[in-house]
């Protein structure tokens, strides 16, 4: 009775094991086939000769492959909501999202592709990048281009924004899209005005031991404050711009580094530890171990208000003596299986139109030159709603300082693991 | 004095229950208490020290992660698919290496079990990495065929080790004996071998299914961002610190892997009460 029970079991284990093997080898395959996006391939060196209209019509009907970093959940719903659908109805292109942990892991897939000789027909069509992976993949020659001289909409940014990423010179291989600066918050439930300028900040925590702490480089955040001492001490932005200068780094990177061991004592935990990422710094800031907290997003507090992870009392400040920018860019893989398409969105994606249309959806802080718009269009962003705790845009752009070039920004997270970390 | 004898007794017997329920019940917090935390960060909307429970509530993540625009209900479709296709095809292949393994002796037999045995032991970025470079020549990369080869490598050792195991106790002379019966190799096959092993075949296949439903690097490597698993979408929103969204995730992550114990807990009890009867 119960073997044959048993055989039954058996029997019908055997069919359902056999069907599930045919029905999901077949799932696999078909799903395996999708991939392959419509193929538009176009000249980069005959982009500037192309009348743009004649680009988006034959970029009409094709599918754009967008890698972006994915952990943010408004830049989601946007980029697969009312902007794919924007996309569509304009310009018949299907935006498809290819969600990223990390920019680094697209740079990787693409050196990877690169290596295995795959040169047609790749899954990203466009990519979300700036600085460090800008330069890798300029180095590993995976990027298509140039072509961003060749946009109708890139008149309206700064000449900066298209010179250099990081020191790294961009030359047409990727196109200015947003604009970050770093800011630093404080809470005014617990402090009624912060530090002013560096110095200020330094003399802040000596007198506040225990109550300041940075991430720990080559953590991004944490490696941007150690720009800011490494303009304090060299005398501002201007000799850190290009090339590397060994000896000027030395004599700089020395006060720097004797700043933060002389800290030490003063920071959160006697610095015997850091915060690994922004993130941790910020459960330090929520949880009142720490008074100061830092970004490299402007709108980062009024979004995390927002989202209720702040309290609503919480501002936002730069330093007198300006804080370090950035843009961010877009830029076309070396085998995108279709470029036509990606340079109509990227396009698109610089205009005043639909940058005032993130700004208000994303809060982004607005990146065009304000000198290149019309006096209408100063009037629009100014009336941006902005966040509670975010600057306007003339604070904040008043007092952008440029980053400096790569090698300074390596040397100093490779230096202070070895001369403040663990001396 | 013997009346005085038992009170102490049962008091120490009751002493001893007592005892039982709290080491049950530190066992039950240790496996609730996470699963609880993550519940109530995943609705935590204001939730700042030093108060002890959230001040306020929102259904913000759970709108998100629920959203079709999420595309979470997808990526939970393709691991699904995945850790099955990862879990039968892991069975097909460990069952013959389990039972030669098991049942027969010959020369190099250590080393064939150590080369089995072997992706456990590689260090999987560099496994991954080679295998992408051969994967993007045939046309396996970015498809969620090169995923589940990828998901097969650390996979199949454990399900081979599991089948060793059932068939190290599986009496072989049962098969010769139905055969002589006159059972043909298929009832063979499906009324004595499987019946038998059972509970390693499920064994093995939840563990090929949990290690391929945890699979992240290999998934982002071999997939290139192509193949969008559950465990893509964690990470995402764990490094960009929503904590509401990331643990909304984790309890979808973890839903499948609990529902799947329970029917793996399941079978093999009744196999085993069967086969005291």
């Amino acid at each position: 009775m119960n073997k044959r029970l048993g055989g039954r079991r058996g029997g019908r284990l055997v069919a359902l094991l056999t069907a599930m093997i045919v029905v999901l080898t077949g799932l696999a395959c078909r799903r395996a086939e999708e991939s392959g996006p419509s193929r538009v391939e176009i000249d980069p060196s005959q982009l500037s000769s192309r009348e743009w209209p004649e680009l988006e019509r034959r970029a009409r009907g094709t599918t754009v492959n967008y890698a972006m970093w994915a952990g943010d959940e408004a830049r989601n719903r946007y980029f697969r909501g009312p902007f794919a659908d924007e996309l569509r109805q304009r310009y018949g292109i299907e935006l498809r999202i290819v969600p990223l942990g990390d920019v680094a892991e697209a740079v990787n897939k693409l050196l990877n592709e690169k290596g295995a000789g795959k040169t047609r027909g790749g899954s990203i069509d466009m990519i979300w990048i700036n600085g460090e992976n800008f330069g890798t993949a300029r180095q590993g020659g995976v990027l298509w281009g140039p072509f961003a001289d060749a946009l109708p909409h890139i008149g309206r940014y700064a000449d900066e924004a298209r010179q250099r990423d990081f020191g790294t010179p961009i030359e047409g291989y990727e196109a200015p899209w947003q604009r970050a600066q770093f800011v630093m918050a404080w809470d005014t439930g617990r402090m009624a005005a912060p530090p002013a300028d560096i110095p200020g900040l330094i003399e802040w925590i000596r007198a506040n031991p225990g109550r300041f702490t940075y991430p720990a480089p080559p953590d991004f955040t944490g490696s941007v404050f150690l720009r800011h001492l490494l303009y304090h001490f060299g005398g501002g932005p201007e000799k850190f711009q290009q090339g590397f200068d060994e000896e000027l780094y030395q004599r700089t990177a020395d006060q720097v580094f004797a700043l933060l061991r002389e800290l030490r004592p003063a920071l959160w935990r006697r610095g015997e530890t850091y915060p690994a990422n922004p993130r941790d710094a910020d459960r330090l800031f929520v949880n009142r171990e720490i008074d100061l907290t830092m970004s490299y997003g402007p709108a980062f507090a009024s979004e995390r208000i927002a989202r209720g992870e702040y309290p609503a009392t919480v501002r936002t400040f730069v330093f007198t003596s300006g804080t370090i920018g950035n843009y961010n860019y877009l830029a076309i893989p070396f085998n995108a299986a279709n470029p036509t398409g990606a340079l109509v969105v990227i396009n698109h994606l610089m205009g005043v139109e639909s940058l005032l249309d993130q700004s208000r959806r994303l809060g982004i802080t607005f990146p065009l030159d304000p000198a290149r718009l019309s006096a209408a269009e100063r009037d629009l962003v100014a009336a941006l709603p902005r966040g509670p705790a975010t600057l306007t845009t003339e604070e904040l752009a008043s007092h952008l300082l440029p980053e400096p070039a790569v090698r300074y920004l390596e040397r100093l997270e490779r230096d202070w693991r070895e001369r403040v970390l663990q001396p | 004095m013997r009346h005085g004898d038992r009170a102490k007794e049962t008091a120490s017997r009751r002493a001893l229950v007592v005892i039982e329920w709290l080491g049950m019940l530190v066992v039950l917090c240790g496996a609730i208490g996470p699963l609880l935390l993550l519940a109530i960060s995943s609705i935590a909307h204001s939730w700042f020290w030093p108060a002890l429970l959230p001040g306020e509530w929102s259904g913000r993540a759970w709108s998100y992660v629920l959203a079709p625009v999420a595309g979470v209900g997808e990526a939970l479709v393709t691991s699904l698919l995945i850790a099955v296709l990862v879990a039968l095809a892991a069975l097909s292949m460990a069952w013959p290496a389990g039972r030669l393994v098991a049942q027969r002796d010959f020369p190099g037999k250590r080393a064939l079990l150590f080369l089995l045995l072997l992706p456990v032991l590689a260090p999987p970025l560099a496994s991954t990495m080679g295998m992408h470079a051969l994967f993007l020549r045939y046309g396996l990369a970015d498809t969620l065929l090169g995923v589940v080869l990828a998901h097969l490598v650390p996979s199949v050792p454990y399900a081979t080790m599991v089948l060793t195991g059932s068939f190290s106790r599986f009496e072989s002379g049962l098969e010769e004996q139905a055969r002589t019966l006159g059972a043909s190799r298929f009832r063979v096959w499906r009324d004595v071998t499987i019946p038998a092993i059972r509970p390693g075949l499920a064994v093995a296949g939840a563990f090929a299914f949990l290690i391929s439903w945890s699979q992240y690097l290999s998934t982002l490597i071999i997939g290139g961002g192509r193949v969008q698993t559950l465990p893509l979408s964690l990470v995402a929103f764990q490094r960009s610190g929503d904590e509401p969204i990331a643990a909304a995730l984790s309890l979808l992550f973890l839903a499948p892997a609990v529902l799947l114990l329970l029917g793996v807990g399941r079978l093999m009890i009744t196999v085993n009460g069967k086969d005291g009867q």
